[in-house]
This record gives C-alpha cells, sequence and structure tokens, in this order.
C-alpha cells in the first residue's frame, strides 16, 4: 500500500520533469519560434525577476484574494440556499426547472450583464465569480441534503432532536462529502472567472498581466503567469483535499 | 377512568397497562391499514407480534412511538395520549446500518440520545463506557459503525436506546437481518437487559419462534385491514434457554398455533 504510493509519487514526479525537459528541448531547437515559446529558464528567470523588481507578487496575491472572496460568499451562500431547497422537496420541484436552465449558462456569459449593471467595478468582478462559482455548490449541496437518509430524520424526532440539532447533527455531516465536492469544483470555477474578468475588466491582477504580456510579446513574463495561475489551482485543490480528508476520515475506514 | 383501568387490572392479575391501543384505525388515502385495533400492554410486559408482511405490524410500532398518529381511536401511555415520540419510549429499528450517523464513532452515536435530552457532556462521557460495556461493546466505543458487524452495530443502536432511560423498548424485527448465532446471543441479552430494569417490551418480528421464546404474550395480527387476530399467552418459565425453553411441550404448542394461524391469515 505505502510503496505503491510512494512508486505512483514517483512516476508523477518523473513525468513532471520530463515535461519540463522536452519543453526545453522544443524552445533550444528551435521548433516553435522563441517569440511564442521561451524555454522554461527564460520563463523562471522571468518569474523570479518578476517577484523580486517587478510586482507579480502583488498581482498573484490580488488574483489570490479575488478568487478567494468570490468562493467564499459563494460557499456560504451555495449551502444556505441549498440547504433550504434541499431539505423542502416542494422548494425543489418548485425550482428544479429554473435551476436546470440557469445551470449551463457559461458563467463568463455574465460578465457583460454585470458590466452592464455594475461598471468596470471590484463589485461587478466579485459579482461574476461568486455567481459562476454558486452553482457547483448549490447543485451538490441540494443533491446532498435531498439525499439524507430518511431514517436519520425518523431516529431525530424519536430522540426529539430540536430542529438545529437535526440540521446540525444529522442532515449537514451526512450532505458534507457532496457540499466539499461542490465548493473543490467552485474553486476552480472561481479562478478561471477571476483571470477571464481580469482581462476583460483590467483589474490588476495574473490576467491583467498575462494578457499585457502577450500584447507586448512578453512571452516569458507569460509564461510566468501561466505557471503560477498552475501553481494557485494545484495548490488550492491540494488544501482542499487536506481538509476533505480531515472532515471525512470516517469514510475512509468504511470496510 | 384511569382507577377503572386499575381495577380490571387488579381483577385480571395483570400489571397495570402502560401502552393502550384503544379501537384505532389508520388509513392512507382511502386505503385502510389498520382498523379498530385494541391491544393493552402491561407494566414490564414483553409483547411479541406477528403477523404476515405488510398486515400493520411497523405502522403499529411506529404508532406506539408517537411517530404516526392514527386516524381514529387513541394510543395512551400510562393514561395519557401519545401524540408525539417521547423521551422514555425508545424505538429500535431493523435497519441498523442506517439508523446509525456513520460519520460517528460508536460512543458518539450512543451520546446523540443524551444530547438530545441534554445531558451535560462530562455526565455523557461518564455514562457512555458502561452503556456500550451493558451491551458488550466495551472497548470498541471508538470504532465507527462501518467497520462493525451487523451483531454488533445492532448493539450500539440498543446501547443508543438504552441512554434514554426508557420504560418503554419499541423494537421492530431487530434481529431479523442477523445471523442465527448473533441472533440467540442478543436475544437472551436482550432478555437479560429487560429483566434487570423492568422495561416494557413491544417487540415486533416475522420469526414465529422468537416470538414465543421472548414473549410473556403473542399478538397476531390478521392483515387488510390490520387487527388483532389472535392473542396468546406464554407461560414458559424465565429466564429462558435455547435449548431447553425451546423444547418444552408448551413451546412447541404455541409455535403450531402461530403457524396455523400466520397460514390462515395468509390465505
Ligand atoms: N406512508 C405510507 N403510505 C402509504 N401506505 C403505507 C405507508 N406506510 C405503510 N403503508 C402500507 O401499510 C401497510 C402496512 O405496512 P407495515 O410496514 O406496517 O407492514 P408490516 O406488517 O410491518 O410488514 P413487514 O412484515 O413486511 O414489515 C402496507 O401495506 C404498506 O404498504
Ligand atoms: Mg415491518
Amino acid at each position: 500500500m505505502k510503496a505503491w504510493r510512494i512508486l505512483w509519487l514517483a512516476l508523477s514526479f518523473l513525468v513532471a520533469i520530463l515535461f519540463v525537459w522536452g519543453w526545453q528541448m522544443l524552445a533550444d531547437y528551435r521548433i516553435v519560434s522563441p517569440v511564442f515559446l521561451p524555454g522554461p529558464d527564460r520563463a523562471w528567470r522571468s518569474l523570479t525577476l518578476g517577484f523580486t523588481t517587478g510586482d507579480l507578487g502583488m498581482k498573484f496575491l490580488s488574483t489570490v484574494e479575488r478568487m478567494f472572496w468570490g468562493w467564499l460568499i459563494a460557499s456560504l451562500l451555495g449551502i444556505v440556499l441549498g440547504a433550504a431547497i434541499g431539505t423542502s422537496p416542494r422548494l425543489r420541484t418548485y425550482l428544479a426547472p429554473t435551476l436546470e436552465f440557469l445551470r449551463p449558462l457559461p458563467a463568463s456569459a455574465t460578465i457583460p450583464v454585470a458590466i452592464a449593471m455594475l461598471g468596470l467595478s471590484d463589485g461587478m468582478v466579485l459579482s461574476v465569480i461568486a455567481f459562476g462559482a454558486l452553482w457547483p455548490v448549490l447543485l451538490a449541496t441540494i443533491h446532498g441534503f435531498a439525499a439524507v437518509e430518511p431514517r436519520l430524520y425518523e431516529v431525530g424526532r424519536a430522540l426529539r432532536l430540536s430542529r438545529p440539532a437535526v440540521i446540525f447533527k444529522i442532515a449537514l455531516p451526512s450532505a458534507s462529502p457532496d457540499i466539499l465536492a461542490g465548493m473543490r469544483l467552485g474553486l476552480t470555477v472561481a479562478l478561471i472567472l477571476s483571470v477571464v474578468c481580469e482581462m476583460i475588466a483590467g483589474r490588476d491582477g495574473l490576467g491583467n498581466w498575462i494578457l499585457l504580456s502577450a500584447r507586448s510579446f512578453r512571452a516569458p513574463d507569460l509564461y510566468a503567469g501561466v505557471i503560477l495561475l498552475g501553481v494557485l489551482g494545484y495548490g488550492t485543490s491540494v488544501i482542499l483535499a487536506a481538509v476533505e480528508g480531515r472532515l471525512l476520515s470516517w469514510r475512509k475506514r468504511a470496510r | 377512568m384511569a382507577a377503572a383501568a386499575n381495577m380490571t387490572a387488579i381483577e385480571n392479575d395483570r400489571p397495570p397497562t402502560v401502552i393502550s391501543f384503544d379501537t384505532i384505525s389508520l388509513s392512507y388515502g382511502n386505503r385502510v391499514i389498520i382498523s379498530d385495533l385494541s391491544l393493552d400492554v402491561g407494566r414490564g410486559e414483553i409483547v411479541c407480534i406477528i403477523g404476515p408482511s405488510g398486515c400493520g405490524k411497523t405502522t403499529a410500532l411506529r404508532m406506539a412511538g408517537g411517530l404516526v398518529r392514527p386516524s381514529a381511536g387513541s394510543v395512551r401511555l400510562r393514561g395519557a395520549p401519545l401524540t408525539a415520540p417521547r423521551q422514555d419510549v425508545a424505538i429500535v429499528f431493523q435497519d441498523y446500518g442506517k439508523a446509525l450517523l456513520p460519520w460517528r464513532t460508536a460512543s458518539a452515536n450512543v451520546s446523540l440520545a443524551m444530547e438530545a435530552a441534554g445531558v451535560p457532556r462530562d455526565q455523557r462521557q461518564a455514562r457512555i463506557p458502561p452503556l456500550l460495556a451493558k451491551v458488550g461493546l466495551a472497548g470498541h466505543g471508538d470504532k465507527y459503525p462501518s467497520e462493525m458487524s451487523g451483531g454488533m452495530q445492532q448493539r450500539i443502536q440498543i446501547a443508543r436506546c438504552l441512554a434514554q432511560d426508557p420504560a418503554v423498548l419499541l423494537m421492530d424485527e431487530p434481529f431479523g437481518a442477523l445471523d442465527a448465532m448473533t441472533r440467540q446471543g442478543l436475544q437472551d441479552e436482550m432478555l437479560s437487559l429487560v429483566a434487570e430494569t423492568g422495561t416494557t417490551v413491544f417487540f415486533v418480528t416475522h420469526d414465529l419462534e422468537e416470538a414465543v421464546y421472548l414473549g410473556d404474550r403473542v399478538v397476531g395480527l390478521l392483515p387488510n385491514p390490520g387487527r388483532v387476530g389472535i392473542d396468546l399467552k406464554v407461560s414458559l418459565p424465565r429466564p429462558r434457554n435455547q435449548l431447553e425453553s425451546r423444547e418444552m411441550p408448551e413451546f412447541l404448542r404455541l409455535r403450531r398455533e402461530l403457524f396455523d394461524f400466520i397460514e390462515k391469515a395468509e390465505r
């Protein structure tokens, strides 16, 4: 079991090294013009330079902040609304068609609407991110609450648990695997929308940095930004997976 | 009213009534599930309910637990109408796998009953180990239900019910899903627990031998609509013994009578 994990890690590490090496080869032999594809060495130099002398760190932080707040609002709203809808069969039948209609709309399509209503403000950006990240959380939460074992509610009644106790001791823990999965998806959406909004609305951040670098043919800077985005996406998903593992440790013990 | 009930209790040399179904009926829509069912359960009595599938055994038990209210007639607990679940009436569900919280350990599952009753944390911590020991789960408190066998999971549920300090224990085919050896073990454990505390037991089962082995009385329900069809007194000596009790002529006679009853009822 443990040996497998180590082997697995070593293999994925090897793949990553091969990837960087292949990238370097592509650049060194000028298979793709260096104007469009600088090697990892140049991207890395640009990255360190951006952090030490430039303001790449600030841009990174503002993207992180934007993503985080949007995601947090989406999560809180999604959990509260999802709990209300998920526990009420009547609300569910009324709202299901509307939700199904709104869900497949690409979140970036809401940006022009938001700009029209809120202008090119930070408030607009935050609402677009929150709105987009809301869907995965909301739908997963509805499903989680709707799928609570009815017998457990009956146990709650038989033990005469209060209503808040039923919600916090039975329904919420039971729905938590679904909620956390939805929040994980929501975080990805929040990151994508942060970048897109920065590009479209010109807010300071990694998205804007990438766009400006591309326009002025600073390819190494562009790749530095893309690398940072990858690191950000990977890092947040690792953190969330760890939180999930802790909160749901009871599931791993099953059989 | 209560005095009159007491009078009859003395006349019949029966313990005072704890649960009483007074000509109750229940319909879902225009389908009559139970009709004019009357049944009294005395204090400390173990009454086993049998009957063909779908005759309303579970429904009757849920009414005794205050989870369902009859459409007509009344269910009373010690003379007072029962309108909602009560702290001193505990229910053991058949599907232990669904009735336990999978994200809570055995201890925490038992704790739930006391949390509901507002028992402070330190008292809960103190009471849990003896409760687990009572059902033979000493030292298993930190395990999750999914790490335990079916028999052990059902024991957690019983411990959770005992945590309510119940005067009445309602059990719906609690051992139906267990293998024969585990079932017999749990039957005897339940009998000795109940004998210790004088708890009244309303026990639904589809196993006729189990009904005779456990019960002071066995009540058979007739289907469509559910009503009492037979009410037999079991005069086997206690404590019962898995081998000897089951070989007694009285046991065999009752088993035969119930067997014939079920056969007729199903026709
Ligand atoms: N909520 C409900 N709505 C409609 N009908 C119901 C409901 N609950 C039970 N019934 C019906 O009532 C009848 C009695 O059900 P009940 O579960 O009490 O039977 P049972 O004697 O416990 O059967 P089994 O031995 O199979 O457990 C069944 O025909 C069932 O279909
Ligand atoms: Mg039943």
